[in-house]
């Protein structure tokens, strides 16, 4: 199976910080989320979205990875909304509980103008 | 399938070698049968094969993603814990189909993982720090497919990854 390595970037909008992810993440990305994260923390948004649009696969380490993002986040009093997961991991999410934690939206569009408290 | 803490089914274990549960009433037809070195992100590769080896069987969507998961949680576990990710220590992947179920045994060559009676995972807890991110693997394994059969012998340890094809019922 060819690889899809993880790639992050941050765009910003008034009050919401986008991570835009893709490809895999799993172990491999832990430092570029890191780094990205600490990005958005400079910015310091009201709120974070994370898009898995790109994203192909998430593994265990991965939602571990999540889990990280979503406590620095709750920790800093940051919204954290999701957009673009698959059926599986929306399926996924809602089993972790992650789903409890931050909104899913079906995309960017539908997070950016239903986002809560913006 | 299993999804939530009230519906997944318990691990079963048989640690003497013998045949497992799952044999007992079902005749059992290869599909796949395939090795992966022990090397991180190799899990990927395992789950392409079991997704090759399934094509022919049409089965669902949502059955797939789940047993992928499952596949792939199953054999990093196996590479990582049983194995201890050397690329020597190869995890054995076999695909089986029998007349009412799909079973996926992802095999290695390690000592009886202790990772299988491992605290569940708790997301409060983790949030508030108190317990590790990590450890959602075999938390997601039980639910993604609808029985997990663990088989101990002296010369390793095999998860037994089974679907039961009524499922795909439409």
């Amino acid at each position: 199976m060819k690889a899809s390595p993880f790639d992050v970037s941050v765009r910003t909008h008034p009050g919401m910080a986008v991570l835009d992810l893709s490809g895999e993440i799993d172990s491999f990305a832990e430092k570029p989320l890191a780094h990205a994260y600490a990005e958005v923390e400079a910015a310091d948004p009201r709120a974070v979205l994370l898009n898995f649009t790109d994203v192909a696969y998430i593994n265990s380490t991965g939602i571990a990875l999540i889990v990280g993002v979503l406590a620095k986040a709750r920790t800093a009093q940051r919204q954290v909304f999701a957009c673009g997961l698959s059926e599986h991991y929306v399926e996924i999410f809602n089993i972790t509980r992650l789903a409890d934690f931050m909104t899913l939206f079906p995309d960017e569009a539908a997070a950016l103008s239903s986002a809560p408290s913006l | 399938m299993s999804l939530t803490d009230e519906t997944a089914q318990p691990i079963s274990r048989t640690g003497d070698g013998s045949t497992p549960v799952s044999d007992a009433n079902d005749a059992w037809e290869t599909v796949a049968d395939f090795s992966i070195e022990s090397r991180q992100g190799n899990e990927r590769a395992a789950i392409q094969r079991v997704r090759e080896g399934l094509a022919p069987l049409n089965l669902n969507a949502r059955t797939l993603d789940n047993l992928s998961t499952a596949v792939g949680e199953a054999t990093m576990n196996a590479m990582e814990h049983g194995n201890k990710y050397q690329e020597d220590l190869p995890v054995l992947v076999r695909v089986e189909q029998s007349h009412s179920a799909i079973r996926v045994s992802v095999r290695d060559q390690g000592e009886p993982t202790a990772e299988i009676e491992a605290e569940a995972p708790n997301l409060d807890l983790k949030l508030a720090g108190l317990q590790t991110p990590r450890g959602w693997g075999l938390f997601l394994i039980e639910r993604m497919v609808d029985k997990v059969e663990v088989v101990d012998d002296h010369h390793g340890h095999t998860l037994h990854l089974i679907v039961y094809r009524r499922r795909d019922a439409p």
